[in-house]
């Protein structure tokens, strides 16, 4: 260890040299110290969760990348070393191609009605109303909620018949009857389908950037607004010199957690479309999912998984320096 | 006549303020909610119900019914899976309090050396997506033996449990004043009796909430439950009922939703209560 801090050094050396019988054995009159105690129980309590973790996050994510080289399969446990060919592979799938297109757009398009729906609730939420608690209780069910289950009453919804949102819009005069050329099929027509993945991820994250964005004002303390407006900001000029420095390291990481949450969710377009009609929603995770475990091809499933990376990496890396520059 | 504003009270100043409020409150309230109306109406209703366009849907033409529960209880593996999900996140619970307490105290409170970048690697870890490591995991669930078992479950689930609880507990603990547990010190308490008889006690409230993420978080997996359990009887709901209450084209509309609502609804009010906690948590704002 070079990275012991000088206070902890002096300290220990300093206690082991007080007591003339510690001199003894150096190493058993170090183990008396409190400062090494401290540490043994420190690292004691420590152990479990580091190991865990290491063993299950740290191991898996090394073993992917050599996944990714080898051309490992479901049924046979001996892989052999293939290098670039699962990458090769994929970058000639036009599969795979969509599936890249799609995941930016969906990330995209999805960001930018989050923030502008996040943002008007979140200034409403900022207001005191009768009520309020209640209403922000039932706000963010949409997040609340396990997305597999919310999911399937999307599904419901977006049914090719039976529709509740063709029906709203059938009777509002805005669509045709069933079958005609204007009633939409939600999940049956390339274009549509999208929107319809992107809907849901919309609704479901919408409350949580609400809710960060506001978690983010209400850490602004009234005295820095107040002494702004005596010294005669205006309303805007507080929003932009004041308020939006102090939330932006808050807004930053919950954009973040958004960004990783919608790029390697799988559940939406699972459950929806599986990737269809043709490849028209197929996204990254639901390609990595179909190609490593229902075709079996762990190698190319964990390549094209790993292609998220190269997306997810400025997000993760952005999320590191803001948590370095924290003061503790 | 006159168009000049009468002078308003205070009173109905306020009431139009708050009408205004209510009346931007509506649309969101109507989006977040409506998807989960419909689910819960639709869980009530008779099958013939389900398919008349030519009345209004949104509320009971036929009589309500409790039939789509008693189909999911009696003739689907719907109370294997309720039991499952239950002992799945119980363990997972278990697993993440016994080691993500005594972590998040060593890293919050006894000045480890590297304590602050063993804690951010530790949080970032849960920002690795389970899309990169359910490959992998698969290999090591099927070396444990585990594949087809929600012991499988049990043993993943605390890969992204255990990061969001140390963090959490970090945060708890360093609000627990140091001057009480060297009072405790003082007193003959060794390290661990501080931590035991001292510094646990007043964290309770942290124990708790660490307890209830672990449970909800586990609740809210889709994909390792997909990848790692296929037979019918071991899934936990949010697994079985999208895989196994869809057969081909046929959708038993009612029954899915009552099943998505009788588990889905008590994970959401529960998350409810602790979610300005889970957002403090991802945004380091804990303890300050």
């Amino acid at each position: 260890m070079t990275v012991l801090p000088a206070g902890d050094g002096a300290e220990s050396t300093t206690r082991a040299a007080a007591p003339p019988v510690a001199r003894r054995s150096s190493a058993a009159a170090w183990w008396r110290t409190n400062t090494s105690r401290r540490l043994a129980f420190g690292y004691l309590l420590l152990a479990p969760a580091a190991l865990y973790v290491a063993l299950l996050v740290g191991v898996p994510f090394f073993f992917s990348l050599y996944l990714a080289l080898s051309d490992a399969n479901v049924g046979d446990p001996v892989a052999t070393f293939v290098g670039l060919e699962n990458f090769r592979a994929a970058w000639e799938m036009d599969t795979f191609w969509a599936a890249l297109r799609n995941s930016v757009v969906f990330l995209v398009v999805a960001a930018v009605f989050k923030s502008l729906l996040g943002t008007s609730l979140a200034f409403l939420l900022l207001q005191n109303f009768k009520g309020k608690k209640l209403v922000r209780g039932l706000v963010v069910i949409p997040f609340t909620l396990p997305i597999s289950v919310s999911v399937l009453s999307w599904k419901w919804m977006y049914d090719s018949q039976f529709s509740v949102i063709n029906w709203g819009l059938h009777t509002a005069g805005l669509i045709g009857a069933y079958g005609s050329e204007s009633w939409p099929i939600w999940l049956g027509q390339p274009h549509l389908a999208l929107i319809a993945c992107i809907g849901v991820n919309v609704w479901r994250s919408f409350p949580f950037s609400a809710i960060v964005l506001l978690a983010g004002f209400t850490s602004v303390p009234l005295e820095v607004l107040d002494a702004a407006r005596v010294d005669g900001c205006s309303f805007f000029q507080r929003f932009r010199h004041v308020v939006t420095p102090m939330i932006f390291p808050i807004l930053i990481i919950g954009f973040l957690f958004d960004t990783v949450f919608t790029l390697s969710d799988l559940s939406v377009v699972y459950l929806l479309t599986q990737g269809g009609p043709g490849s028209a929603t197929q996204i990254l995770p639901v390609l990595a999912y179909q190609i490593g475990i229902q075709a079996g091809s762990l190698g190319r499933g964990a390549a094209i998984a790993l292609m998220l990376v190269p997306l997810l990496f400025p997000a993760l890396f952005l999320m590191l320096r803001n948590l370095k520059r924290r003061d503790w | 006549m006159t168009t000049v504003a009468v002078p308003r009270t205070h009173r109905q100043k306020e009431i139009r303020r708050h009408l205004l409020l209510y009346a931007g409150m509506t649309p969101f309230l109507f989006i977040a909610v409506f998807p989960i109306y419909w689910m819960a109406i639709t869980a009530f209703k008779q099958e013939a119900d389900l398919y008349r366009m030519g009345n209004i849907p949104f509320w009971f033409n036929l009589p309500p019914t409790l039939k789509n529960f008693e189909t999911l209880f009696y003739q689907t593996n719907y109370g294997y899976w309720i039991v499952n999900t239950l002992t799945i996140s119980a363990w997972v619970a278990l697993i993440t309090l016994l080691t993500a307490v005594p972590a998040g105290y060593a890293l919050a409170r006894l000045r480890l050396p590297g304590a602050e970048n063993i804690g951010i690697a530790i949080f970032m870890t849960y920002l690795v997506p389970g899309i990169i490591l359910f490959l992998p995991l698969s290999r090591v669930v099927a070396s444990l033996g585990l594949q087809d078992s929600w012991w499988a479950l049990v043993v993943v689930y605390p890969t992204f449990t255990i990061p969001f609880c140390t963090w959490l507990m970090m945060g708890f603990f360093k609000t627990v004043p140091m001057e009480m547990e060297e009072a405790a010190r003082v007193d003959g308490c060794g390290q661990l009796g501080a931590l035991v008889r001292v510094v646990l006690p007043v964290s309770l409230p942290g124990v708790l909430t660490s307890v209830i993420f672990a449970f909800t978080l586990s609740m809210q997996d889709f994909l390792y439950g997909l990848a790692f359990v296929a037979p019918g009887d071991q899934k936990p709901v949010p697994v079985g009922v999208p895989t196994e209450l869809i057969r081909g084209d046929v959708f038993f509309w009612g029954s899915i939703m009552a099943a998505a609502l009788l588990v889905g609804l008590p994970v959401a009010i529960l998350y409810n209560f602790f979610l300005d906690k889970f957002i403090q948590g991802i945004t380091g704002g804990v303890g300050k």
